[in-house]
């Protein structure tokens, strides 16, 4: 319809523009909210979502009543949504928007309730459907009365691949948005709960109920998920890495007091824990396991590296666990490169730390490295020897000591920067510095400037 | 001094009335430092479950006490060799000091594989991640570095002290945004105040300046609970050399000298 005559029929309606990405996150927001149903929840753009709910239903006392309840809450929250459900993604789109019953029992035959609907529920392109309707075909029954072969020749093999999909004769699978945890366990609350501890309480709850399904399997979660699904249809995610395979449930639901005190920190906009009118569905999921096996505890030495992995779990819970690092000594020259901070929980603890170099051959490096070098001024007694004073944030300082020249040349491959020589100075006072003078004077650069990079004892 | 004799009797007995009452049980050993003028001021050496605090005594000086840090926590983890060292460290600190860098610490005597680097983005949650690995028996020895100390009080420090008792870990809190010790009252056992010191310097064979030698720094004790009382000590010179302190005094200066030359004559012409 025109908006003049929709004008003409409704003087005074309401006019919007569309705004196609607002709509996309409410529909994303509205599918996120659905998997309180079943984790497979996947989005069926434009309008739709679509949930398998194989093995679910029975959780809300049957197939209607669980199409009855998403569809009420839905409309709580202002949404008029209509359900359907089929035995295929197809049978269920169709059913949605076109049946008259939109609930198709087990069994019974799909040609009675899928028959009578109308060929556009085949989502098939604008132009085959007209031409369909031109050779009088308008039901979705029309078109299975009748041979394949010359139906095929005629308007396209789309539209028999699209029927074979809605009788099930093909699999088409959805894809679901999130990904399907290996295990989780919920719980659903007929009074909505809001109140921190009791939330703790219930994480603690859900992680023995989520231990019980690891051990039986042997293993452990590496990354945890807690969704809390609010009554006003938020959802909200709070996700947990630990840096082994985890199944205590009393260390989980640490992880997840972290997360929530670091979150209450915060005093963001968005407060995972701003419980609205309260949550109604909580759900742990495990998203990643690893395999766990049962360990006989040890009484005598209890195991130090599963303190260590308790505690990078705890801060990292807080902190982030990127925050959390080991130092890891990579063999490359040039000093930016020798070393890396890598997260303590992707890294077991190794069981042979680098050997130490002896003494003798040990090269000079300073306990601190400024993140990047800094200028100064120096004064040199030779323009290619080294300084004999120099300046470095403002303070002049008289070398008393000095060691190298220690050339460090760039990485061949690379191009880009120039060759430094490294001196290790001691001023009057005692203070220690790591210097260099960046590109060969002469050869690389007509006037070689000085650097502060790390400081030592 | 016969006089002074009472009055210190009955201290020694409040003393040990208050340490009753402040008993914790297990860990009572002190690790001495091995410097003898240190470690008389300090009683014998310093208390694994106790709360030391560190801070440079001038602008200038935080290099030197970061490795007066490293030092201390590597000589108190002896005890427990495999234990990792655990070093929290403020961002604002590695901005304006550098980050601790991974090779210069293999040259102190720490292994990077044994060290586990917490990088938190404010003081506060320095002191969380401090107190938090205390109470966990697994770190060999907890550093933490803050910037800002203004979180830092005597509640904070009172609950470091506690948690540091639990399981008799060595803690040490650097303070590298403050210099001098001048208006901290803190639960700490121990301060030091660092202050950088030249090293043993090693003649150098090619040049009249001589090569800088081991890491040496002077220690003030500002203060030691358990310490002699009327405690006003001076700076003391000390050197790192081989994984343990040395006083610098004391040390040999001649027998390092390195790859200077070995003849006296040589000596005398390279004007050593």
């Amino acid at each position: 319809m025109a908006l003049a005559d929709a004008r003409a029929i409704l003087p005074d309606l309401h006019c919007f523009t569309a705004d196609a990405a607002a709509e996309a996150a409410t529909l994303a927001a509205i599918t996120d909210w659905c998997r309180r149903f079943t984790p497979l929840a996947a989005l069926d753009a434009p309008d739709g979502v679509m949930l398998d709910i194989t093995g679910a239903a029975h959780l809300f006392g049957g197939e209607a009543k669980l199409l009855a309840e998403a569809e009420t809450r839905l409309a709580a929250q202002g949404f008029t949504a209509r359900a359907g459900l089929g035995p295929t993604p197809e049978a269920a789109w169709a059913l949605a928007r076109f049946g008259q019953k939109r609930l198709m029992p087990e069994g019974e035959d799909p040609l009675r309730w899928l028959g009578p609907l109308p060929l556009v529920a085949l989502r098939l392109e604008e132009q085959i459907l007209a031409e369909l309707a031109q050779a009088g075909l308008r039901r979705i029954e029309d078109v299975l009365l009748r041979p394949r072969a010359p139906l095929t020749a005629r308007f396209g093999i789309a539209l028999f691949e699209r029927l074979d999909a809605m009788f099930g004769r093909a699999k088409t699978p959805i894809s679901p948005r999130f990904e399907v945890p290996s295990y989780l366990a919920e719980r659903r609350y007929g009074e909505p709960i809001s109140r921190r501890e009791t939330i703790e309480m219930a994480i603690l709850a859900l992680a023995q109920e989520l231990a019980r399904l690891l051990l039986r399997h042997g293993e452990g979660a590496r990354r945890l998920d807690l969704s809390l699904y609010g009554i006003d249809g938020r959802v909200r995610h709070i996700g947990a890495g630990t840096s082994r395979p985890l199944r205590d449930p009393r260390m989980i639901a640490r992880l997840f007091h972290e997360k929530l005190e670091a979150a209450c920190a915060i005093e963001s906009e968005d407060d995972p824990l701003d419980a609205g009118f309260g949550f109604d569905v909580l759900r742990l999921s495990a998203l990643s396991v690893e395999c766990l096996d049962e360990e006989q505890a040890n009484w005598i030495r209890p195991d130090e590296n599963q303190d260590l992995a308790d505690l990078i779990d705890r801060l990292g819970a807080r902190l982030g666990l990127r925050r959390v690092t080991r130092l890891a000594l990579i063999d490359r020259h040039w000093p930016e490169f020798a070393v890396a901070c890598v997260p303590a929980a992707q890294t077991l603890p190794a069981p042979h730390p680098n050997p130490l170099p002896a003494s003798g051959e040990r090269e000079l490096r300073p306990i601190r490295l400024l993140t990047r070098p800094e200028p100064i001024e120096t004064i040199a007694s030779v323009p290619d020897g080294p300084p004999v004073r120099f300046r470095w944030r403002r303070v002049l300082h008289e070398i008393a000591a000095i060691e190298g020249p220690e050339r460090i040349a760039s990485e061949w491959w690379k191009n880009v920067d120039l060759t430094r020589d490294y001196f290790c100075a001691e001023d009057l006072e005692g203070r220690r510095f790591w210097l260099f003078r960046e590109g060969l004077y002469e050869t690389e650069c007509a006037r070689p400037r000085w650097f502060m990079h790390g400081l030592f004892a | 001094m016969p006089r002074a004799q009472p009055h210190l009797a009955s201290l020694h007995l409040l003393r040990a009335e208050i340490a009753g009452i402040e008993s914790m049980p297990g860990e009572t050993r002190r690790i001495p430092l091995r410097v003898a003028p240190l470690d008389r001021q300090l009683a014998g050496g310093l208390k694994l479950g106790a709360l030391h605090e560190i801070v440079a005594s001038r602008p200038g000086d935080q290099p030197a006490a970061t490795s007066f840090a490293l030092a201390l926590a590597a000589h108190l983890r002896a005890a427990r060799r495999r234990a990792p060292i655990v070093w929290i460290g403020e961002d604002f600190a590695a901005c304006e000091q550098g980050a601790l860098y991974g090779p210069g610490l293999a040259l102190h005597g720490i292994d990077p594989a044994s060290l586990l680097l917490i990088h938190a983005a404010s003081a506060k949650e320095a002191l969380w991640a401090m107190e938090e690995a205390l109470k966990s028996p697994a770190p060999g020895a907890v550093v933490c570095e803050i910037f800002t100390a203004k979180t830092y009080d005597l509640t904070a420090s009172r609950r470091l002290v506690l948690a540091a008792q639990k399981h008799a870990i060595p803690a040490l809190l650097f303070l590298s945004g403050v210099t001098g010790t001048g208006a901290l009252s803190s639960g700490a056992d121990t301060r030091f105040e660092i202050r950088a010191h030249p090293s043993p310097h090693q003649a150098s064979a090619a040049r009249r300046i001589p090569l800088p030698g081991f890491p040496a720094w002077s220690i003030r004790i500002a203060k030691a609970r358990a310490g002699p009382i009327g405690l006003n000590s001076d700076f003391h010179p000390v050197v790192w050399t081989e994984a343990s302190f040395r006083d610098a005094l004391s040390f040999p200066l001649a027998a390092h000298s390195g790859d200077g030359p070995d003849h006296q004559e040589d000596r005398r012409a390279f004007g050593a």
